[in-house]
């Protein structure tokens, strides 16, 4: 692919021009695709909320029955409708993704505003911390807590929302750091505003928009962190159908019934990507020059 | 130029692949249309996930270690034969007293690999070291009524009980004899079997030499490799590549299918592993008889087994596989009714329901069988919470300090019914009536007085409802085509492998 675009650049003396014009129109189509991707799982997940096609408890279906009129995606061992299933797991993915980002927003753009605002040793030691908590992996810092409060999705969502803080963490810093150094602000400081007024007028307005992308994307990061978990037994317990747990569940029995495996991994994908695509449109809208310049 | 390179090295390692998997392709063909007949030089690779943690059977090295040593490697003075028998092995003669107390072995002239010959005093070593201090082997407390070991002379050995024992001679064929001379056996070995233990690769593999010297008859093949793989689809890829001939144990039957194909054979024994829904008998409510039946009740076992098994393994209705002498077919006893559960739960004074935990250990299928149980329970109106615990965690917190409401647990042991005559046992049966039919059972005079009372303890249990036995797990074994005498059975993961050959 990247090939190909060289090669029509090199050849094509014009082709600064359809660099420029290029982008707006990828633009729409990123926002677009990602946007229905995860506006489907969405919609999914909401559904589950007020319509199941069977009890997630319901054993009646059959062992291991392939995709039917009665059952779209099959059943699994214990005759439950796999459907179902993978609408609760949508659920799962989307609660996950909300309480992960929600928790990686506030706890990090919190400290990243003490450390901004503090600066000195509290801002170093701060710093230091957080450059330790990156480098932490999410994964096993998800044990540790699963260790300490035991399997379960809040410990998941606790788990990867506070890796995530660590990056927003210092995203906040940074940004804040540099809006603090503006003159607008030392203006505004100079006839007495207060800090928390200062927060609020100045700071946040212009460090939020930093934060949208980064957080779209921990979005993704997180139903992935949380199938990881569930795959390996430490995210949500039984009987909750996570797609992650699905995934393990189904892999014994693939040969015999490759739909349990495929359609959770799908799903998994179509996530990601959908939420992945979102955040990439987001960041053209953001900030249209950065793709040309990149 | 770098994606040009990339396509040419891509091709380079596509074609390298093919020709290898030509090549191999070639060489499968060429073994298949090889001559008949078996051949006594065959080496066989036998495919297991149970790969023991240490060699010594008196260290709890696991089912492992007797998969692979116990009858191979290590003869005990009886054996226990794939129909769960008792024959003499290394006593040739045996002699009973006439108050059962004193039992008298004259030993088969045998040698040890290493060449010295098998002596008085080396039983006399390898008894009085199953149930020394050190020895934290499965059956120690069954032979613990060893009172003194004697050497009368080179050949004979005598052995004083503390208490008449009917099962002696049965608990003997699990006990090693071993060369007092060989010191630390958790990564060596030194016995008179039929087989020397060659290359032990931690963590790979265990080799067994045929022993030349052996003083029974020689073995049908040329010598033993077990393959360990940690991964069930591993193990299945290794029989379908050829790397393995055969594999001990399949436990996923979604896998079979792979194997229907005429190049191999499903071996289906019966084992006896029993799948359990343990309760706390000590604590409310599974103290009340009637809750613990109307869970048993509530359960449709017959779903729950072909959900697992898919049609294969069997219903039980206690402690007992059809095994053993005293089994009887009590798979209705508690029949499935969920109208008489929700009658006998009223009865007990919970018509409204109740809620309780299942400590669930992660490993194999016990987390599914607690969302069937769930489900199941849910519809006599009882709650059941799932929580999920380590295997280390179950031994701890279940099995070792009783803090627990119900579990489940798969018991692999054979003629494992005495525990509930223990009260002190994890889900604390206690039943007077039981503890003593137990106790006189291996007091008995004969093997039909025995049979008899444990019979009596065998339908106690099962009317009482101690556990609920949901099923008994079926042995699969998987052989490639052309390898015969393969054990069928699973009698506590005994495995003797002198009998296999390859065509």
């Amino acid at each position: 692919m990247s090939v190909t675009v060289l090669t029509e650049a090199e050849r094509n003396p014009r082709s600064r021009d359809t660099r420029s014009r290029r982008p707006r129109r990828r633009t729409s189509v990123n926002l677009l695709v990602g946007g229905v991707l995860f506006g489907i799982i969405a919609v999914v997940a909401i559904l589950s909320l007020v319509a199941l096609p069977f009890e997630p408890s319901d054993t009646t279906g059959g062992r291991l029955q392939p995709p039917s009129p009665e059952h779209w995606a099959g059943t699994d061992r214990l005759g439950r409708d796999l459907f179902t299933q993978l609408m609760i797991g949508a659920r799962l993915a989307m609660l996950t993704g909300v309480g992960a980002v929600a928790i990686a927003a506030v706890l990090g753009v919190l400290v990243g505003l003490v450390a901004a605002m503090a600066g000195r040793w509290i801002d170093d030691a701060l710093s230091s911390l957080l450059d330790i908590a990156i480098a932490f992996p999410t994964l096993l810092l998800a044990m540790l807590v699963v260790a300490w409060r035991g399997a379960s999705l809040e410990s998941a969502i606790l788990a990867i929302g506070l890796a995530g803080s660590a990056v927003i963490a210092r995203l906040t810093r940074v940004t804040a750091t540099r809006v603090l150094a503006q003159d607008f602000v030392t203006a505004s400081r100079t006839s007495g505003t207060g800090t928390l007024r200062l927060i609020r007028l100045h700071v946040l307005p212009n460090v939020w928009p930093t934060l949208i992308v980064p957080l779209a994307l921990q979005f993704g990061g997180a139903v992935v962190a949380e199938a990881s978990l569930s795959y390996v037994g430490l995210g949500s317990p039984p009987p909750n159908a996570s797609w992650g747990r699905m995934l393990q569940e189904a892999q014994s029995t693939v040969l015999v019934a490759p739909t349990a495996a495929i359609l959770p991994g799908l799903l998994l994908v179509a996530t990601i990507i959908g939420i992945n695509l979102l955040a990439d449109g987001l960041r053209d809208v953001a900030d249209p020059t950065g793709r040309t310049l990149r | 130029m770098i994606s040009r390179h990339r396509r040419s090295r891509l091709a380079a390692t596509l074609a390298a692949t093919t020709a290898s998997l030509l090549v191999l392709a070639g060489c499968a063909s060429g073994s298949g249309s090889s001559d008949a007949g078996p051949d006594a030089n065959a080496e066989i690779i036998v495919g297991s996930q149970n790969e023991p943690t240490n060699l010594d059977q008196i260290f709890g090295g696991s089912s492992g270690v007797t998969e692979v040593f116990t009858g191979n490697v290590y003869e005990g003075l009886f054996r226990i034969t794939d129909d769960a028998e008792v024959e003499p092995l290394l006593a040739k003669e045996t002699e009973v007293s006439d108050d059962g107390l004193t039992y008298t072995f004259t030993l088969e002239d045998a040698t040890f690999h290493s060449g010295d010959p098998l002596t008085a005093e080396a039983v006399k070593y390898s008894l009085e070291r199953f149930i020394g201090d050190d020895s934290i082997a499965a059956r120690k407390s069954q032979l613990s009524v060893i009172d003194t070991v004697t050497a009368v002379d080179d050949t004979t050995v005598e052995v004083q009980l503390s208490a008449k024992s009917i099962s002696f001679t049965y608990n003997l064929g699990y006990v090693w004899i071993v060369n007092p001379e060989a010191g630390d056996l958790t990564a060596a070995a030194d016995g008179t079997g039929p087989y020397a233990l060659g290359d032990y690769r931690k963590g790979d593999s265990i080799t067994l030499d045929v022993n030349e010297d052996y003083w029974g008859d020689a073995p049908a093949n040329g010598g033993v490799v077990y393959q360990y793989y940690a991964d069930p689809t591993a193990l299945n890829n290794a029989l379908i590549t050829g790397a393995v001939d055969l594999v001990t144990s399949q436990s996923n039957p979604d896998s079979l299918s792979e194997f229907e194909s005429g190049d191999y054979e499903i071996i289906e024994g019966t084992s006896t592993t029993k799948e359990l829904l343990a309760f706390n008998d000590r604590v409310a409510p599974f103290d009340d008889v009637n809750v613990r039946k109307a869970v048993y009740s509530a359960i449709d076992r017959e779903q729950l087994l072909d959900a697992i098994w898919d049609g294969r393994g069997q219903l039980i209705g206690s402690m007992v596989p059809p095994s053993e002498p005293w089994y009887l077919d009590l798979a209705d006893n508690n029949p499935y009714d969920p109208e008489l559960a929700a009658d006998l739960l009223a009865e007990a004074g919970y018509a409204d329901g109740f809620e309780f935990t299942i400590d669930t250990p992660e490993s194999g299928v016990h987390s599914t069988v607690a969302e069937f149980l769930q489900t199941e329970l849910a519809k006599i109106g009882v709650t059941v919470d799932i929580n999920i615990i380590t295997d280390d965690q179950w031994y701890e917190k279940v099995y070792t300090d009783h803090d627990f409401e119900a579990t489940l647990q798969g018991h692999v042991n054979d003629r494992d019914i005495n525990f509930y005559g223990d009260s002190d046992f994890y889900w604390g049966y206690d039943d007077a009536d039981v503890q003593t039919w137990l106790a006189d059972a291996e007091q008995a005079d004969s093997v039909e007085q025995q049979t008899e009372l444990i019979t009596r303890v065998n339908q106690k249990i099962s009317d009482d409802a101690a556990s609920v036995w949901l099923y008994l797990n079926p042995q699969l074994r998987i052989a490639r085509d052309g390898i015969t005498g393969v054990p069928e059975n699973g009698l506590n993961s005994l495995f003797y492998v002198y009998g296999i050959q390859e065509a």
